[in-house]
């Protein structure tokens, strides 16, 4: 069925950056790939490209041009709103077919690690996971880097015989650049294609009863973060006081998450989003690699737990053996404390 | 009707024991024991949650080497009805396009009505394999499933799926793969009297790439991304400080901020 080696390595080039919209708002990790995107081209001399899929879709259009894309490539249907893996695949797919792009770059959400497989597997095309340094080579070969074994392991994922080559791209790892709002747009129609749909409702093999996209807060900004985890058990209030005495973001561990004591959208870690803030408080959080990889780069980190032994400490610049409940007031008495001095003469 | 529910668990060397091998400064994971990747416990639960209300046969596959066996017997003792191993030294060097033609190929070939997988593995931790399956056999797909509702009179399953911070549900018509979101389906304990079986008596089926008609497809032939290198990560350095009192961590932190 499938020509393996046996393709034309020179009909597939441009890069494709997929943004990714629900309900008109675009995930923050789409921006940081087409800026991520713009140093690739930069090496390669090729377009870059942003696939735009969802329903009434203008405005993210127009936002996708202001921050660079050369060209946009536009599938709008209600069959795309809400999100679902199927159509979303097929699209994707019957697309890739006929424009060939060498390289594809896909936010490592929920939704990119859902469908990316339904391109990937029947275009036969490389797929690299959760990628979090890419490159490429004078050749145009994608150089795509990711932590395996808990993050213990960078390895380097290559696509040498097969195209498009493929990666989803963590969450947070790349810096979105600014969109440049008094350009000169005015070839702007010529920019954008509208694509044909390939999918009709009546194909479709799913169907969303219910959708309920609750807190969508980007952690992935914040410059100074308190973050929960299975110790704090449920007493939200120390945690909350001591963020907003920082003006900190407050995000969790996976055990937090998975307790229904913070959103999703907040997790931090190997299956959640990764963070750099200047400032990281981890209360009650072991400091398992799954979590340690998703805030290793944040500037200061001060852990806060009952257990001498726990791994946290090793991956932090401060910490006290100590009751989260009992640290964190304290904690947030002596900044205020300190706010109001600066404010007296 | 009676659902064929298919389980896909893999054997992943055990997290909590790779060491740093004090010669070489590398990890050390040939020597770290083998155990069932943990989010597959989950997927079993799942599965076996599902056959707690539908007339269902639960069949656990897993595709390696003859030595992944116990992690078939260990789905046999949670009250898996059968398993089946597929090993071939063809699969050698598999990506996730392979594995997955090889799961899906097998899932068909058991009639699977539903297919369950965990989120992801801990040693390679893609999570591109359900999916993977789904599209190899143009099935529907379920992933980051936190809840479901089995609906055999419509020949669907309901799903809830974790949509990072919120929840939608969604209607998949059979065949499906499901991915269940880590955490959720707590895992129930093996019976003594089945785990006595699986242990004792039980024998996997055993199939090869040429028993599903795919030797021509698998192995690192066919896939298309490889390992280009591997490197250790260095720890990032923090001075690991840890003070005494309350007030001296308030002054670290106001350095910080300041
Ligand atoms: C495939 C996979 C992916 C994963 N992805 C992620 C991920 O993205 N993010 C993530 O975080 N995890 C992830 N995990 C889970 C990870 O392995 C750990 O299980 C998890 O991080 C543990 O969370 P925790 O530190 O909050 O809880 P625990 O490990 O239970 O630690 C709780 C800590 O709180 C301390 N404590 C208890 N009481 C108090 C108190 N009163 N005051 C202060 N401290 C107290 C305890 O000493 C303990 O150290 C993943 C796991 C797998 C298998
Ligand atoms: C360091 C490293 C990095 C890699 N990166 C990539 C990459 O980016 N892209 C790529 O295509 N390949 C990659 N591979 C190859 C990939 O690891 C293998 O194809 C692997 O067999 C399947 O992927 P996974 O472990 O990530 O499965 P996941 O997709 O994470 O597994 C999800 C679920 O699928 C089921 N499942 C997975 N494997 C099996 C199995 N063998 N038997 C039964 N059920 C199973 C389980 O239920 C599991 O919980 C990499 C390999 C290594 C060593």
């Amino acid at each position: 069925a499938d020509d393996a080696g046996g393709i034309d390595l020179e009909a597939y080039a441009d890069v494709w950056v997929f943004v990714e919209v629900h309900d008109g708002d675009v995930m923050a990790v789409s921006w940081e790939l087409l800026e991520e995107g713009k140093k690739l081209t930069a090496k390669t001399g090729e377009d870059l490209v942003a696939l735009v899929i969802g329903e009434d879709l203008d405005a993210v259009v127009r936002e996708a041009l202001e921050r660079g894309a050369d060209r946009v490539l536009v599938a709008d249907d209600p069959v795309f709103e809400p999100y679902r893996a199927d159509p979303y695949g097929a699209q994707f797919r019957a697309m890739v077919e006929e424009r060939k792009p060498s390289i594809v770059l896909i936010g490592g959400t929920h939704t990119g690690r859902d469908f990316a497989g339904r391109v990937a597997v029947p275009t036969h095309a490389g797929l690299t996971a959760d990628v979090t340094e890419i490159d490429v080579d004078d050749d145009g070969l994608l150089q795509a880097r990711r932590p395996a074994f808990g993050g213990d392991i960078l390895a380097t994922i290559l696509c040498e015989e097969h195209r498009p080559q493929m990666a989803t791209v963590r969450p947070g790892v790349f810096e979105p650049g600014e969109p440049d709002l008094d350009g000169d747009f005015a070839t702007v129609d010529e920019a954008i294609t509208a694509v044909d749909v390939v999918v009709d409702e009546s194909e479709t093999i799913s169907e969303v009863l219910e959708r309920n996209v609750g807190d969508t807060t980007d952690i992935t900004e914040a410059d100074r973060i308190v973050a929960v985890g299975a110790g704090i058990e449920g007493d939200l209030e120390p945690a909350i006081d001591l963020a907003e005495a920082l003006g900190a973001e407050l995000v969790a561990s996976r055990a937090a998450v998975d307790e229904g004591w913070v959103d999703g959208s907040r997790q931090v870690g190997q299956t959640g989003k990764t963070v750099r803030p200047e400032l990281y408080v981890a209360l009650g959080i072991s400091g398992a690699i799954q979590h340690v990889e998703g805030m290793n780069k944040s500037g200061t980190v001060i852990a806060i737990n009952t257990d001498p032994n726990a791994p946290i400490f090793e991956h932090a610049d401060y910490g006290i053996v100590g009751d989260f409940a009992d640290v964190c007031p304290r904690l947030a008495k002596s900044l205020r404390e300190r706010d109001l001095a600066e404010v007296m003469p | 009707m009676t659902w064929t529910i298919v389980v896909g668990v893999k054997q992943v060397p055990d997290a909590k024991e790779v060491g740093i091998d004090p010669d070489t400064g590398r990890l050390d994971r040939a020597n770290a024991p083998a155990v069932m990747n943990p989010p597959d416990r989950h997927a079993l639960e799942a599965a076996l949650s599902i056959k707690d209300v539908v007339d269902a046969r639960v069949v656990a596959i897993t595709m390696g080497p003859p030595m992944a066996t116990p992690v078939l017997e260990e789905a046999v003792a949670m009250g898996c009805d059968d398993a089946v191993l597929i090993t071939d030294r063809a699969f050698a060097g598999s990506d996730t396009w392979p594995t997955s033609l090889t799961l899906a190929s097998a899932a068909d070939t058991l009639g699977a009505d539903v297919v369950v997988c965990g989120e992801e593995t801990t040693d390679s931790s893609t999570g591109q394999v359900p999916p993977g399956i789904a599209a190899h056999n143009g099935w529907a797909q379920l992933t980051y499933v936190e809840d479901l509702e089995p609906r055999p009179d419509e020949d669907r399953l309901v799903a809830v799926r974790d949509v990072e911070g919120g929840y939608e549900r969604v209607a998949a018509e059979l065949p499906v793969v499901v991915a269940v979101a880590y955490g959720e389906f707590d895992p129930r304990p093996a019976g003594l009297h089945r785990k006595l079986y699986a242990e004792n008596d039980f024998e996997p089926i055993e199939w090869t790439a040429a028993d599903l008609g795919i030797e021509d497809e698998v192995g690192l032939d066919v896939s298309p991304t490889s390992v280009g290198g591997m490197e250790t990560v260095d720890p990032v350095d923090r001075r690991g400080e840890v003070v005494d009192d309350v007030d001296e961590l308030a002054s670290r932190l106001a350095e910080v901020i300041a």
